[in-house]
């Protein structure tokens, strides 16, 4: 572990038993990072879901690799990323067997009920930005339409920017978050 | 009738427990469920999505799971992804079992 004044790079073991403590050592150090006039509450609350739901992955998807979370600073912003070696994600398989077949679609609707539709757009290959839109609701007619699955949603929706890149060469997955003070 | 989430963090370690305890006392009781979550501090992706599928369970039923005692930061989360829209959400639960009794 190795902190300085705007920066944190911490190594995450993906045990369950651990969350809580990880989250809260990261929160710690960012708490002293938020410069004063920024609203210091609605970022708490933000990186609070983020990096809760950010070690959820790893615990899930990560495997036996350690994960390696990285937490950047400065006046304007706040950078989270989290670095792990398991599986990539499953988008990044979908959109490679499609993209032989039309390479111009770069916006993939990945969930939707009548609350949300949640969207990957592929930036560049295994680079996708994460964005959702509300629903008007005027569909929804029972509960059995809902999902289940708020993961990306929850980060989507937290952040002002949501990508994962996929490194071929390392074979590394990287979730990257920026919040705007 | 009400029940106490005595657990502080909810998440998934516990979801499918979480989950298979509110089925249970569905099937048990047959009745709509208060759920008091005040003890609460933590919760997940997970945790919510148990929640749903429970939900689903008990209006397949014509029951309701309507939440009570919620944290700021987590009656924020489920605005967030706006499942303030599908449960029933009141601050106490002798509110919530005055506007189910009224209903």
């Amino acid at each position: 572990m190795q902190s300085a004044t705007d920066k944190l790079v911490f190594e995450f073991g993906n045990s369950a038993d651990k969350l809580i403590s990880s989250l809260e050592h990261m929160l710690g150090h960012i708490s002293s990072c938020i410069p004063v006039g920024a609203d210091t509450e609605s970022i708490m609350f933000k990186c609070k879901v983020i990096i809760t739901e950010l070690l959820t992955n790893a615990i899930k998807h990560a495997g036996n690799s350690k994960t390696l979370f990285n937490i950047d600073s400065n006046a304007t912003r706040l950078a989270i990323s989290k670095t792990d070696y398991g599986m990539p994600l499953y988008l990044i398989n979908t959109r490679n067997n499609s993209a032989a077949d039309n390479t111009k679609i770069n916006k993939r609707l990945i969930s939707a009920d009548p609350l949300t539709s949640l969207y990957a757009n592929w930036e560049r290959e295994n680079h996708i930005r994460f964005s959702s839109e509300e629903g008007s609701l005027d569909d929804f007619l029972s509960v059995e339409q809902v999902m289940e699955h708020f993961g990306i949603l929850i980060i989507t929706n937290s952040s002002d920017e949501f990508t994962y890149t996929y490194h071929k060469d390392t074979r590394s997955n990287v979730f990257h978050v920026l919040i705007n003070f | 009738m009400i029940t106490e989430v005595t657990i502080t963090e909810a998440n998934l370690s516990n979801s499918d427990q979480f989950k298979a305890e509110l089925v249970g006392l569905f099937d048990q009781y047959n009745k709509i469920i208060i759920l008091d979550l005040q003890e609460l501090k933590y919760v997940d992706s997970a945790f919510l999505g148990a929640l749903v599928s429970s939900l689903k369970y008990g209006m397949s039923k014509k029951l309701d799971i309507v939440l009570v005692g919620l944290r700021n930061d987590i009656r924020d989360l489920i605005k967030l992804i706006r499942l303030d829209k599908v449960f029933k959400i009141y601050n106490y639960a002798e509110e919530a079992t005055f506007a189910i009794n009224k209903a």
